[in-house]
């Protein structure tokens, strides 16, 4: 029997840590290590020391795959994770072509996962239809909180019934772990046909972001916020033009679910999206904004911050506005760049006052591009509120004109001196963000920011009052 | 718990130069959940959390290339958290000057929480900083190992399941856990000590 062997030596270990024994010896050394506990802590310690065992263990357990809850139909992840989901919650199935009994369901398969559940496709024999299984992730369904919030928030949505949105059909509350059943929606998410097909012409936009709209009113009525919507969360029905919404609410139940909830912004290479980031603390015109998103992405083939390099992306942020997105897909008409802005904008009261009025304009705009000389653009749209960065500038009175001009002038002044002052050499790194006077965390060497930001604010202040007067002026000549 | 200054070290030197994307996208993937869920921490709106968490990465984009990895200065990590609080002190300031909500007593309240720059927000910002790595580079080194490997490794090292049902599970021997698990643990080990893109 190899247990009774002598003990490995370091260098043995070593090799078996690295795959580096041949299988005979990999496999009498495994079996060894099995019985002997001075050789599998010695194993152990050579792969990384307590500490790293412990800092293993607090910081990932509860957090699987950290992407979020993986879109329905999704299956661009490794195979391997998808796999590797343990399934022991299913039943045994008479079928042997099935992986196993949910319920009343028949499972056929595994067809997404992600960091909060599981999809399974599923065949209801009752009504004969397919269906699709999302099962809240067993690592996560061990907190009773989490488990609640899984199950008050499918029966939320489950109120939602529209054809934008895919219907719930039921939910066990009293499974463990939890699960919802809903329609199986055979075809493609938004973001599988945008990475195959590219960006998506601009009148399949309007009626793409009609359709969402009319969803996202519906679960707005019944004071449902979606919080996630993004491309991947949208299917597209195969050989119908139609497109469904899907998991309503279950971005708040993943938050409590699982701790790691910002880890879906570490998955996320782009930088700076909306979807990325979700608090507590919004309403439904966060949906509206994603929307401008999604919008964005459909038309231009890529998220609104994206950017060649990261600090391109940094700079954009800076900036504070997407690229304009007729840069990049230049057939997009200069009224839509307008409101796909005002959707994106950053101030929630800035933007549309519901998505009932967003989908009633598009549905406008949509009839106005298929039969232009008969339909006029909508009145909201062919001249938006605020004037846009471009189209409506030539409308400007003068005066108007000149008040931005010197703005942009003051503007650009401004940034010249905040550049200098960025270059000027310093002692400390530390003065990069000058806590005011009347904090109580003040530093060392501020005074010359202080000091600065004194003259700046000093220039501001003058600078406004000048606009003030303009303004005045501008208003009484017209 | 490891020495962390040395592993991030590589890591900044990288940040330097402006033309290394990888660095960058690594950085942001690690640094920027941290510094919005500290931030989040203070208690102001999402929304503004993440515009404080830009004017961080801001600063962080303005300065990286005059950062000398100099003891005298401090960690590198340290002057983050110190920008991240600065950052929203600013905004609370700002905002009192023009309140949006938070009232006065708040402000003051999470001011007096701050005063101590020892306090548990530098503890805060390691805990969390610690757990956004490994959660990375858990996710960069998955895809390398079979899934059965992997699985051994996770239940066993990260959820604590039983060696003994897990390889009944896995339909494996206990010794062959042992191994995988290991062999994840070591890879996780290098690929966090490397910082390694």
């Amino acid at each position: 029997m190899v247990s009774q062997a002598p003990h490995c030596d370091q260098e043995q270990l070593q090799r078996l840590l690295d795959g580096q024994l041949a299988p005979t010896v990999e496999s009498d050394v495994t079996c060894h290590i099995e019985t002997c506990d001075a050789c599998r802590s010695a194993l152990e310690f050579l792969a990384a020391d307590e500490q790293w065992w412990q800092g293993t263990r607090d910081n990932l357990s509860c957090h699987d795959v950290l992407d979020g809850l993986g879109p329905l139909l999704s299956r661009d992840g490794p195979l391997d994770r998808a796999t590797s989901v343990p399934l022991n919650f299913l039943q045994p199935s008479d079928n042997p072509a099935m992986l196993g009994r949910l319920g009343e369901f028949e499972i056929i398969e595994l067809i997404g996962s992600g960091g909060m559940g599981i999809v399974l496709k599923g065949y209801d024999q009752e009504l004969n239809r397919y269906v699709a299984v999302k099962v809240l992730h067993p690592h996560c369904a061990t907190s009773a909180a989490a488990r609640r919030r899984f199950v008050r928030e499918a029966q939320a949505a489950a109120a939602i019934v529209h054809a934008h949105v895919v219907a719930i059909h039921a939910v066990d509350p009293n499974h463990h772990p939890p699960y919802l059943v809903m329609s199986y929606i055979p075809g493609e998410s938004l973001q599988q046909r945008l990475n195959n097909l590219g960006p998506f012409d601009v009148v399949d936009v309007l009626r793409i972001g009609q359709q969402v709209a009319e969803g996202l009113a519906a679960a707005h009525a019944q004071g449902l916020v979606h919080r996630d919507i993004k491309p991947g969360n949208i299917l597209l029905e195969r050989n119908v033009e139609r497109v469904l919404l899907t998991d309503f609410g279950l971005a708040r139940a993943a938050d409590d679910a699982s701790l790691t909830q910002s880890g879906v912004i570490a998955g996320t290479p782009q930088f700076m999206s909306p979807e990325q980031t979700r608090g507590d603390l919004v309403d439904f015109r966060t949906d509206l904004f994603s929307l401008g998103t999604v919008l964005y992405t459909l038309l231009a083939g890529h998220s609104p911050f994206r950017a060649e390099t990261a600090m391109g992306v940094l700079r954009r942020v800076c900036d504070d506005t997407p690229r304009p997105l007729r840069e990049a897909n230049p057939n997009v008409p200069v009224w839509l760049e307008a409101f796909i802005n005002k959707l994106q904008s950053k101030q929630p009261d800035q933007r549309p006052e519901s998505a009932e009025s967003v989908a009633d304009l598009l549905k406008q705009c949509l009839a106005h591009l298929q039969q232009p000389t008969r339909v006029p653009l909508p009145p909201q749209i062919a001249a938006p509120t605020s004037p846009g960065p471009t189209g409506a500038w030539g409308r400007t009175p003068f005066v108007a004109r000149m008040v931005v001009t010197i703005l942009a002038l003051a503007l650009a002044l401004l940034c010249g001196l905040g550049v200098w002052w960025m270059q000027l050499p310093r002692d400390h790194l530390t003065t990069v963000v000058i806590p005011r006077s009347n904090t109580q965390i003040s530093d060392s060497s501020s005074s010359f920011d202080t000091n600065w930001n004194d003259t700046y604010r000093r220039d501001a202040t003058e600078l406004e009052r000048t606009i003030k007067q303009l303004e005045t002026e501008s208003t009484d000549d017209f | 718990m490891m020495s962390a200054e040395e592993t991030r070290a590589s890591l900044l030197l990288r940040l330097r130069d402006s033309q290394d994307q990888l660095a960058w996208s690594t950085f942001l993937q690690i640094y920027q959940p941290l510094i919005l869920r500290l931030t989040c921490r203070s208690g102001i709106q999402e929304a503004d959390a993440r515009e404080v968490t830009q004017d961080v990465l801001l600063a962080v984009a303005k300065s990286i290339s005059r950062w000398e990895t100099d003891p005298q200065r401090g960690s590198f990590r340290g002057w983050l958290a110190k920008t991240t609080r600065n950052l929203v002190v600013n905004f609370l300031v700002r905002q009192t000057r023009h309140p949006r909500g938070s009232g006065d007593s708040d402000v003051n309240r999470w001011l007096q929480q701050q005063v101590d720059p020892h306090s548990s927000e530098s503890t805060a910002f390691r805990q969390e900083e610690e757990r956004q790595i490994f959660q990375w580079a858990a996710e960069q080194i998955r895809d390398e190992f079979h899934p059965s490997t992997w699985q051994a490794f996770w239940r066993t090292a990260v959820e604590g399941d039983e060696v003994a049902e897990v390889a009944n599970e896995l339909g494996v021997n206990a010794g062959a856990i042992y191994v995988s698990r290991s062999r994840v643990m070591k890879r996780l080990r290098e690929k966090i000590q490397s910082m390694e893109f």
